[in-house]
């Protein structure tokens, strides 16, 4: 004869969920990762709009340093962008030869 | 032992943003949560959403979940405030009831007399009674891990406990009387 509260515990275990239920925790998982992208989207889209708006404030300072800058910098800039498009294309011909080291 | 430090890997895990072992959390302690809810409010399909839900507010405030704290407790806890919340919404609570009793009705006769009159004595509780009977009679909760998932005081709990099971005991045993 089982004890009263050995009846209830079998009672309330009657209609316990499974230990395992994917479709359940896929479920709340899908609604987690909604939440994360969001959540990210959110904070990118203030990033961005803040990003924009000191930009606008900053334009009128920033854009004769640029400009100074650009001068001056542009043949090295050239130099450095044609050394780098080089290196990828020599480079990947390099690797590709035959016996090349890897 | 070996659960509870398992349980604190996940969590330190998911505290540092894995999706993974929040997961692995949630599969973990769903049938819990779960079996809380549902004798908690009654309503299956309602305990299921708000253990869902209970779920998404534990991963944005898993930051906050204490070094050793239980995590059942603390997921009955954030899931018994959702249930509060729930009720207070009286709207939503007649359109889950309607699809409630449907649910309940194909049930019905597949479910023993004893069942139904634990069912029926169950919703007569007070919220805060029923609740302590789910977890300290249903769940296996200690007094003190049932305190503090659900705020109340240990004195509380304990008095919630002994009175529930009195109740519940004695609508058994009036059903085995009417049979």
């Amino acid at each position: 004869m089982p004890s009263a509260d050995d009846r209830l515990k079998a009672l309330f275990a009657s209609d316990e969920p499974p230990p395992h239920d994917p479709p359940f925790s896929t479920a709340v998982m899908e609604r987690v990762m909604r939440r994360r992208f969001q959540e990210e989207l959110a904070w990118l889209s203030v990033l961005a709009v803040a990003g924009g708006a000191a930009l606008w404030v900053l334009w009128p300072v920033l854009q004769p340093v640029l400009v100074t800058l650009s001068r001056g910098f542009a043949p090295a800039l050239g130099a450095f962008v044609l050394a780098i498009c080089a290196w990828i294309v020599l480079g990947g011909r390099l690797s590709a030869a035959p016996g090349a080291v890897t | 032992m070996i659960l509870t430090s398992l349980d604190e890997s996940l969590v330190a895990a998911a505290q540092r943003g894995s999706a993974e072992a929040f997961s692995r959390l949630v599969d973990r302690h769903q049938q819990a949560l779960r079996a809380f809810l549902r004798r908690a409010c009654g309503n299956w399909a309602l305990a299921d959403d708000l253990a869902q839900e209970t779920f998404l507010t534990a991963w944005g405030r898993i930051g906050r979940l204490k070094e050793g704290a239980s995590v059942r407790a603390w997921l009955c806890g954030i899931g018994y405030n959702k249930h509060l919340t729930a009720r207070r919404s009286a709207a939503r609570d007649r359109a889950r009831e309607a699809l409630y009793e449907a649910e309940r009705d194909e049930t019905k006769d597949a479910a023993s007399e004893d069942k139904l009159a634990l069912e029926r004595a169950m919703a007569t509780l007070p919220d805060d009674q029923r609740a302590c009977v789910a977890l300290c009679l249903a769940a296996d909760f200690s007094h003190s891990e049932a305190s503090e998932a659900l705020g109340i005081p240990l004195g509380t709990v304990k008095s919630h406990v002994t009175r529930g099971r009195q109740r519940l005991l004695q609508a058994l045993e009036a059903s085995h009387a009417v049979c």
